[in-house]
């Protein structure tokens, strides 16, 4: 990707990280809760020792190709053809993941707070401040994240402390929950909620290079581990397994039975927030790398001109789900179980297509 | 030019989307709804469910004016405020309806303003509805938007229409206030237990243990004899049932005891000192005053304020195929009153009465436990959390299925009781008079 400004370590970290947390505030901790049961927080940590195996071998593949950003590398690898094949293929992704995203997001909202407002409107709405960011550009989205990962954060934080009267961690046995091998399974395929992370290599060029790529990286995909693992054991520690794998937001429901006084209860206003803040900065940038990711492939150096037709293409595909019930089983499904097959085994597969062409290495490595 | 035309479109744009800051479809004034303060759920007539809705009249700031005179839903308003359903600044409908929320929504037309659901204070259930199950009335509540988590459940006898037409707040203009802070005296007494709803519908689904609810009634203040001449005797072991507490005055709603279910239907009863052992087996006893006969004086009490000084530990282990449960249960007490005036708090004397005191609380504690492993073998103890680790996964938990074993489990009960003060009073005197037998002379 061509450099579109430049930010340092904090704004990248917020970026990814926001973008790889926010998932926590959806459906993801019922599923995972109803596929693990009480080991919902084991199968987490398996994901994220998968996903940053995987990170280990994109970060050798980045190495061996210094200075260029995930779409260079593909060209380099497998040709321009195939490698702008490969591009539009992860335009498409993003396309379909932030339509995903923002409709689960509305299924969400209008479940527990906007019950009357019509689906277009509220897709409409964080479309439009998608488009507004991505208009900005990537720095202005990053600096965006970093404002409000300290309010997202803290919020986060928070809720967890404040229903800590709820929680009893006998509720987290059996300790395998539905399975030791089960457990791991599911880990292994959850580790695509950690698709995300590929962004990084994306947009390398703009976040000083492998340093920072390698950095950010790995503790972001920490944090997410520790973040998703711990919600899910608190949550579970709160309602139970069986009443866990009910909750369409189990974060939100968490923020709805802290109750410590008459004074202070009824805080799920601070859920609603962090909750619309995290999904607009990952919607934001999910759809600006669709956009760009697009533009690579079609060599359009400005991708301004492009926002409105990326809007309504990701709105028609926002509503091609009739239902949740389709949301949850079909499409979030997809992306946060299947998507592995593409931002991870792609450039795994352009990787060890680089070693048996002897493409990239030390002769294609910029000065450090 | 090119500035201005610049100051401009951001105008705009800030102006359109100032729009969404007065709310859109979802946006509702305070004043248009009414909040709904208790629900109650009674066995229809005509048709499956008859449902009672309590909600303030805002009549006097935000707690709705009390009818003067009569309390009870027995206003000096009389018979207009009866055919309304007045009771002390709230109005008290009542709808019958194929379905909970359908009654709600019928319940719109009661009153001009629509009837919100997200302040309820308690759902209310008649015993002979609980009885039958509850969680066709439940679930809807689980998934509706409105529900507090908060929200307490109550089950009384008689109907849920009767028990919410009795509870009066006489302290303070605030219904809702009063109502919340009525739950509080679980704290304060330990008399029934405080059952949030999402605690209640977990409970329902949990392979772990059974559910519980906040036993209520509606006493009619006849339960005081009249006096007569007889001896006084001391009775210290009261069992009551809720309407039974001898007493006048004040609300004729009470919450007295622990509902206990198995599933969703209820099976039974705790009475108030079960109650009491319940939550200080399960660690949730705040604080309350016991009386005890005096060993040494039985004419005479002696009163302790008993605390939970650490949470229970329970230890589960399978023996020939057979769970048996070991519970250490810390207890801390504070010496309120020696009517005989012997001075228990020597030091030589001190040991002696915490050892009765730990007899008592033991076999209350195992009986209570005995009562609900034999009577309607339902673990309110949640005794299976610790059976849980028993298993490796949840697949092994549920095929051995604890809450059909619950009945067979071996409970060794032990209390360590500390008695650590005795009030302000260190070590009583004796009563100077000229009668024989003085109060404290030995």
């Amino acid at each position: 990707m061509t450099r579109e400004g430049n930010f340092g370590f904090l704004e990248t970290f917020s970026l990814i990280a926001i973008a790889l947390i926010n998932k926590v505030f959806y459906t993801s901790p019922m599923i995972i809760i109803s596929e693990l049961g009480t080991s919902a927080w084991l199968g987490t940590l398996i994901s994220c020792l998968t996903s940053l195996s995987f990170f280990g071998l994109l970060y050798i593949l980045m190495k061996r190709f210094q200075g260029q950003d995930l779409f260079q590398i593909f060209e380099k690898v497998t040709g321009k053809l195939v490698g702008r094949g490969l591009t539009l293929l992860f335009s498409f992704y993003f396309l379909y993941y932030t339509a995903i995203n923002v409709r689960e997001f509305t299924a969400i909202l209008k479940a527990y707070s906007l019950p009357f407002t019509p689906i277009s409107l509220i897709v409409l709405s964080l479309l439009a401040i998608a488009a507004a960011m991505a208009y900005v550009g990537l720095e202005g989205i990053a600096r965006v994240a970093y404002v409000f990962a300290f309010p997202i954060f803290g919020g986060l934080v928070l809720i967890l402390v404040l229903a800590y009267p709820v929680y009893d961690w006998d509720y987290l046995r059996p300790i395998f929950g539905y399975g030791l091998e089960n457990t791991i399974i599911k880990g292994f395929l959850r580790s695509s909620a950690y698709g995300e992370i590929i962004i990084l290599a994306i947009i390398i060029n703009s976040i000083h290079g492998l340093k920072t790529f390698r950095q950010v990286g790995v503790n972001a995909l920490l944090l997410k581990g520790v973040v998703m693992s711990l919600c899910c054991a608190c949550i579970l520690a709160a309602f139970q397994y069986p009443s866990s794998s009910e909750h369409l937001s189990g974060m939100f429901q968490l923020s709805r039975v802290i109750y410590h006084s008459r004074f202070l209860q009824r805080i799920e206003a601070i859920f609603l927030f962090i909750w619309v803040f995290a999904s607009a900065v990952t919607v934001a940038l999910s759809f600006y790398v669709s956009l760009q990711a697009y533009c690579r492939t079609f060599l359009i150096e400005n991708h301004r001109p492009l926002l409105l037709s990326f809007l309504l293409l990701t709105s028609t595909v926002a509503f091609i789900p009739r239902n949740l019930s389709q949301i949850l089983e079909i499409h979030v499904i997809a992306i946060r179980e299947y998507s592995l097959l593409l931002v991870y085994a792609v450039p795994i597969l352009v990787l060890f297509l680089a070693l048996i062409l002897k493409r990239g290495g030390k002769s294609n490595a910029k000065s450090p | 030019m090119q500035k201005v035309h610049r100051f401009f479109f951001a105008f705009l744009i800030a102006m359109f989307f100032s729009l969404s800051l007065s709310g859109c479809y979802d946006s509702t004034e305070i004043d248009e709804e009414v909040y709904a303060l208790a629900v109650g759920v009674d066995k229809g007539v005509s048709n499956i469910i008859r449902v009672t809705i309590q909600y303030a009249t805002y009549k006097d700031g935000g707690g709705g004016q009390k009818s003067g005179g009569g309390g009870n839903g027995e206003s000096a308003g009389g018979g207009k405020e009866e055919e309304s359903g007045e009771v002390d600044g709230t109005v008290v409908a009542t709808v019958e309806a194929p379905s909970l929320l359908e009654a709600i929504n019928m319940l719109n037309l009661s009153s001009n303003r629509q009837i919100s659901l997200f302040h309820t204070k308690m759902l209310v259930f008649s015993e002979d509805y609980a009885r039958e199950g509850v969680m066709r009335y439940v679930e809807p509540l689980a998934r509706y938007r409105q529900v507090r988590d908060s929200m307490r459940v109550v089950v009384c006898q008689g109907t849920a229409e009767e028990f919410i037409k009795k509870g009066s707040d006489y302290v303070g203009a605030n219904m809702s206030k009063g109502m919340e802070l009525s739950f509080y005296q679980s704290q304060n007494t330990g008399y029934f237990p405080d059952v949030f709803f999402h605690d209640f519908y977990a409970s329902v689904l949990s392979p772990y243990g059974q559910s519980t609810a906040i036993y209520a009634g509606v006493n009619d203040f006849k339960q005081l004899e009249v006096p007569t001449n007889r001896e006084l005797k001391l009775v210290t072991d009261l069992d009551m049932k809720p309407g039974q507490i001898p007493r006048k005055g004040g609300s004729k709603s009470e919450f007295f005891g622990t509902a206990v279910f198995d599933g969703d239907k209820m099976v039974g009863y705790l009475l108030q000192n079960e109650t009491r052992f319940y939550l200080i087996a399960t660690g949730k006893f705040q604080w309350g005053t016991f009386t005890f006969k005096d060993p040494q004086s039985p004419n005479y009490a002696f009163l302790l304020e008993i605390t939970n000084s650490r949470k229970p530990e329970v230890e589960f282990r399978f023996e020939e195929g057979v769970p048996v449960i070991d519970l250490k249960i810390g207890l801390e007490a504070e010496l309120v009153s020696s009517q005989s005036r012997i001075n228990y708090e020597d030091l030589d004397r001190i040991a002696e009465l915490e050892t009765e005191v730990e007899k008592y609380f033991c076999d209350g504690i195992k009986r209570t436990i005995d009562k609900t492993q034999q009577e309607w073998n339902s673990d309110i103890f949640f005794f299976g959390k610790k059976a849980a680790a028993q298993f490796r996964t949840i697949q092994e938990m549920e095929s051995y299925n604890w809450l059909q074993h619950y009945h067979q489990a071996e409970v060794n009960v032990d209390v360590d009781v500390k008695i650590r003060r005795s009030g302000f009073l260190f070590k009583a005197m004796p009563i100077q008079s000229t009668s024989a037998g003085q109060k404290g002379r030995e």
